[in-house]
């Protein structure tokens, strides 16, 4: 076999890791990934997942809740390993320091794949290598590391930020056997078979536009949209009172249309009538405002007719947003959720952001393995 | 004057992408998220210099030439 998932819902993290390790004993891994509860200590958690896969690439980051073939769960540890028939080849590079030297300590991550490829980033094949980003979830940066991605290179990077069940104090990322903050770690992936990948998210556009006519990038708040007020316009556009608008938040995000598929913003709250969201929206953006459709129903389609178009499936990795994870746990459906997976090898986790060519939020993106 | 926007936009897609049709859709992409929506621009789009401006910084950072 050559991809296969492990869970583990022991406390302790010998034990848990070696569960994980036991469960995958008929694999000999060449690349691990797993996503943990930020109640195993991260230090430990990472040193020990090194010594037990200690001929393959390892790494992973916390989470806020996690995902395993056929399941959904919490206050657990999840891994996927990979063998050489999956996986031709992987380098791993951590960014550190990205709030204040995120460009810079990019470049040597860039630098240091080309000198492991022989391959500039800006030649490399996007149907032969594909990169996993991994991102501290609360960094507020996520936005300029895949901006600085997509300058160099056009291969795409997939992943997710790390999140640490909701509390919201500190993120963690593993790699090399130790943690890390305020860093990305950046996995150059190349994959032995055909890969593609998932994008979905479960809107449909009201075609009511906002338009961004001021905001400020950085603290991802914007003050006005269309020439008023934000949060007074967000709900004349919902036909709501402005006192009301944040209990639309969840269902009602906005949307930047690319082709008609939303790259969503998820409104965070309502500060003095400005919005601040989840994700930045620069001045002059013009945003669809969503109503929120089927998690279920859209994640099912978009897996099975992925499966159709590749004839087969070998393994998922699933970075799903924390906001749809309560909104499934809200209506019982995190167990059904869970089940379109159940005859895939799939791992993933909610996080507190999705990356795919860009930051975006209240959406699944996936990779996915031939 | 006009269409210098819509003659960068396509300028910087078609290297960028290295006339590859798939990757051209990745730039658009890339576009919007940069805050320039390709499909907002035509020939008869008059040249506003701070957009002009912008599409210049984005060239440089794709590291092509307009």
């Amino acid at each position: 076999m050559s991809i296969k998932t492990a869970y583990s819902l022991k406390e302790d993290i010998r034990e848990s890791v070696s569960d994980i390790k036991n469960q995958l004993r008929d694999i000999k891994p060449k690349m691990v990934i797993y996503f943990a509860s930020a109640k195993y200590s991260a230090e430990k958690l990472s040193a020990e997942m090194q010594k037990a896969f200690d001929k393959a690439a390892v790494f992973g980051n916390t989470t806020a809740g996690e995902i395993v073939t056929g399941k959904m769960l919490k206050k657990s540890l999840v891994a996927m390993a990979f063998d050489s028939s999956s996986i031709e080849d992987v380098k791993i590079e951590v960014v550190e320091n990205i709030k204040s030297d995120g460009d810079k300590n990019l470049k040597k991550a860039f630098e240091s794949f080309e000198k492991y490829y022989g391959i500039k980033m800006s030649d490399l094949d996007y149907k032969k290598f594909v990169g996993v980003v991994l991102i501290d979830g609360l960094s507020m940066s996520e936005e300029k590391i895949m901006d600085s991605i997509g300058n160099s290179t056009n291969i795409f990077f997939i992943g997710g930020s790390a999140g640490d069940d909701l509390a919201f104090k500190q993120t963690n990322l593993y790699a090399n056997g130790k943690s890390y903050a305020n860093a990305a770690i950046l996995a150059l992936l190349k994959p032995a078979k055909e890969f593609d990948f998932i994008k979905t998210q479960s809107f449909s556009s009201l075609d009511k536009k906002l338009t961004a006519t001021k905001a400020d990038e950085s603290s991802r708040r914007v003050f006005e949209f269309n020439g008023r007020s934000a949060a007074e316009a967000y709900a004349e556009a919902l036909g709501v009172k402005c006192e009301d608008a944040s209990n639309y938040f969840m269902s009602n995000p906005v949307g930047l249309m690319v082709d008609e598929v939303p790259y969503v913003r998820s409104p965070q709250q309502i500060k003095e009538k400005s919005m601040c969201f989840y994700c930045n929206i620069k001045e002059g953006m013009e945003l669809s405002v969503l109503k929120s459709t089927d998690i279920i129903k859209d994640t099912r389609k978009a897996v099975e007719e992925k499966k159709k178009e590749l004839g087969s499936i070998s393994g998922i990795i699933n970075f799903h947003c924390i906001l749809r994870t309560l909104e499934l746990d809200q209506k019982g459906l995190a167990e059904e959720y869970g089940k379109i997976f159940s005859d895939i090898p799939t791992i993933g986790f909610s996080t507190y952001g999705e990356e795919f060519i860009g930051h975006i939020n209240q959406t699944s993106t996936m990779l996915v393995f031939k | 004057m006009s269409g210098q926007i819509k003659n960068m936009i396509d300028s910087i897609i078609a290297q960028k992408s290295k006339g590859d049709g798939a990757l051209s859709q990745l730039v658009k992409t890339k576009l919007v998220l940069k805050g320039i929506d390709p499909s907002k621009f035509g020939l008869a789009t008059p040249d506003d210099p701070a957009i002009i401006q912008k599409l210049k910084q984005i060239a440089m950072e794709f590291q092509v030439a307009v």
